[in-house]
């Protein structure tokens, strides 16, 4: 693989065994800890692939808690790189009550293992902000949507001037202990869509009522 | 969606292999999905596909 240019921040990805041993040791619990927190995003994400419709990738399904989020008619992969968490994901599709899910494989988000242009829409919730390298897994969804097609991000998205700006940063260092990284600033997304030359930003939208949650949508142009 | 330790044959058709974007073979016996490209044979466990290069057995 060759080297990835400088990216705009001075924070330090989060090395991924670190991430893999700690969502193995999250998967028993995670859908009662993260199926209240993270329901408007996730709801929001996808409504969002819903209005692109067609084959929807989901990356980093979890244990499938988004399963509900979408409807009969869609057609939905999900793909996480935790195989607790896709086991997980799988026992909730043995229930039989999601005709809209196809699969549900183990994948690194970093390397995709579907062709070029294969879904049309790419939705990533929670996701960006805690992989190892956010460019390249950006550069895989953008590979795999069809040109016209989508990828719809869903995060904490941190302010970048003022007052609040700084009170973030402070609040977000015990989190990076834990291995997560809550200060990721959407102009890192901006600067990824500019280099990548394929794709533009099309959406950027807080999420209410809270505003904790910023949704941004790209779409590929070719 | 195929009921556990089957894997679904559609599904097959559209994995490549993460590294060389590939096509794979699929040893129902072995229960892997081979990628001569890389070398690589990616494990199929109890119908999950593990398409994880650290995963995969080295072929030679």
């Amino acid at each position: 693989m060759a080297a990835r240019p400088a990216t705009a921040t001075d924070i330090a990805d989060p090395d991924k065994s670190v991430m893999e041993r700690a969502y193995a040791r999250w998967a028993p619990i995670y859908d009662a800890v993260c199926g209240p927190i993270f329901s408007q995003g996730r709801r929001a994400a996808a409504a969002a692939a819903r209005e692109v419709g067609g084959r929807i990738l989901e990356v980093g399904v979890g244990t499938g808690l988004s399963f509900d989020d979408y409807g009969p008619s869609n057609d939905v992969t999900g793909i996480d790189f935790s195989e607790p968490m896709i086991v997980k994901a799988r026992q909730r599709l043995a229930t039989g009550r999601f005709p809209q899910i196809r699969s549900v494989e183990v994948m690194d988000a970093h390397d995709l293992a579907f062709p070029d242009a294969s879904f049309d829409c790419a939705v990533a919730q929670f996701l960006i902000t805690l992989v190892a390298d956010p460019e390249r897994v950006l550069d895989e969804c953008a590979r795999v949507v069809r040109p016209g097609g989508e990828i719809i991000l869903v995060n904490h998205l941190y302010s970048e001037r003022g007052a609040i700006a700084a009170v973030e940063r402070w609040s977000a260092r015990p989190a990076r202990v834990l291995g997560l990284r809550p200060e990721f600033p959407f102009a890192r997304l901006a600067t990824w869509a500019l280099r990548h030359g394929g794709v533009e930003l099309i959406e950027r939208r807080r999420l209410m009522p809270t505003g904790v949650y910023t949704l941004v949508r790209f779409r590929r142009t070719g | 969606m195929t009921s556990s330790g089957n894997v679904d044959p559609k599904l097959l058709e559209i994995l490549v292999c993460p590294m060389t974007k590939g096509p794979l073979e699929y040893d129902a016996g072995r229960q892997e999905l081979i990628s001569r490209a890389a070398k690589l044979a990616y494990p199929i466990r109890d119908g999950i596909p593990i398409m994880l290069p650290e995963e995969a057995r080295r072929l030679d």
